[in-house]
């Protein structure tokens, strides 16, 4: 095939599912700007993508081509945020303790609260 | 944005594909959780930065090209959950169910124990989202007015523990049921406690892929909501 020809066409899916992430941010920011809630916008994006996949609207190869790479690399894009801390050293060295028992005792009783329930409706066995 | 500025992009990219080539390659476990590649990345860019005793405000300018792609990042994550929900139909209720109840209990910890200590209300906003993947607790933090970078940190921390003691824990316990293990692994510890069950019997880390992506969402449906009413009562 024709080098010429055929890049557009290999171009095309990235192209269509960027156009689709984009346009479902866009209309959420659109929204979140209109009702001007708190909620935050890429999570509106998010869930209007997911019914859009829900109701068969759009298809999961549509947006595969541009979400794969998103989600493989999507650490780099919050690795910068992470780093911000350091501007609360003195926060976090006043409030240790604070945070210490809230990092051991949050994801205890969640865990040890999930599993209980399942394990009601489930009973204890090997599998469920 | 000048030379300088490519230059800490680049630095970020490199660090980051560098340790998480070095942490692929390591097969124990613990280990393996314990040198976290995001949390490494995070923590040595966080040293460079003190010793140098250059300003954060500069590394966050600088890393725009990245930052500005999370966004869409979030939206992709519709992809997965929708993958991962066709598998849930049979147990949708349940799951559905505990994952909210998992959430909920992490909102009403977090923001119990920042009255007992008598926390400022920048921190309790912090600590209200923690039983969800970082990028979401990025954002939802955010919206109610914590410190989204301790926030994502504190995730990550969560994670690890997660990937070193939870199942010890459940078996420890006497759970030992697989969809119970997985649901309550996914919720609570993400993708870090997650990836810490894949070596399980496959019940368990499917399930706790599943749970890990509804309480991405349900995380967005239920703190906004559920952290304002809290800190009223509580705080």
């Amino acid at each position: 095939m024709d080098v010429k020809t055929s890049l557009p066409i290999k171009l095309l899916p990235y192209l269509i599912s960027s156009t689709l992430i984009v346009g479902c941010l866009a209309v959420a920011k659109l929204i979140m700007n209109w009702l001007q809630g708190s909620f935050p916008a890429p999570l509106l994006g998010m869930l209007i993508l997911l019914t859009l996949l829900l109701t068969k609207t759009v298809k999961e190869h549509h947006i595969a081509p541009s979400a794969k790479p998103l989600l493989n690399f999507m650490p780099l894009f919050f690795i910068p945020a992470g780093v911000g801390f350091i501007e609360h050293l003195e926060l976090i060295k006043q409030q240790w303790q604070f945070l210490t028992a809230t990092l051991i005792l949050v994801p205890l009783t969640s865990l040890l609260l999930i599993a209980f329930v399942i394990g009601l409706f489930k009973g204890r066995a090997e599998h469920g | 944005m000048d030379e300088l500025g490519w230059l800490s992009t680049i630095v970020i990219i490199t660090l980051f594909l560098g340790l998480k080539k070095l942490n692929a390659i390591i097969k124990n476990p613990l280990l393996k959780a314990l040198t976290n590649p995001v949390l490494m990345t995070i923590m040595l860019l966080a040293l460079l930065l003190i010793s140098c005793s250059l300003p954060y405000s500069q590394l966050a300018n600088d890393s725009q090209l990245l930052t500005s792609l999370l966004e869409p990042a979030i939206v992709a994550l519709a992809l997965p959950l929708y993958q991962q929900f066709i598998h849930i139909r049979n147990n949708l209720i349940l799951i559905f169910i505990s994952c909210s109840i998992g959430i909920i209990n992490a909102t009403v910890m977090a923001t119990l124990l920042s009255a007992a200590f008598d926390a400022p209300p920048q921190l309790a906003a912090s600590v209200a989202a923690l039983s969800v993947t970082t990028p979401i607790t990025l954002l939802v933090t955010e919206s109610l007015g914590g410190i989204p970078s301790l926030a994502a940190t504190m995730v990550i921390f969560i994670g690890i523990l997660g990937a070193l003691f939870a199942l010890m824990i459940l078996r420890l316990v006497g759970v030992h049921n697989h969809q119970a293990q997985g649901v309550a692994i996914g919720t609570t510890f993400h993708a870090i406690g997650t990836a810490a069950v894949l070596t399980e019997p496959q019940k368990i880390s499917a399930f706790a892929s599943v749970a890990m992506a509804l309480s991405a969402l349900l995380t967005a449906l239920i703190v906004p909501l559920l952290y304002p009413f809290l800190s009223q009562a509580l705080l």
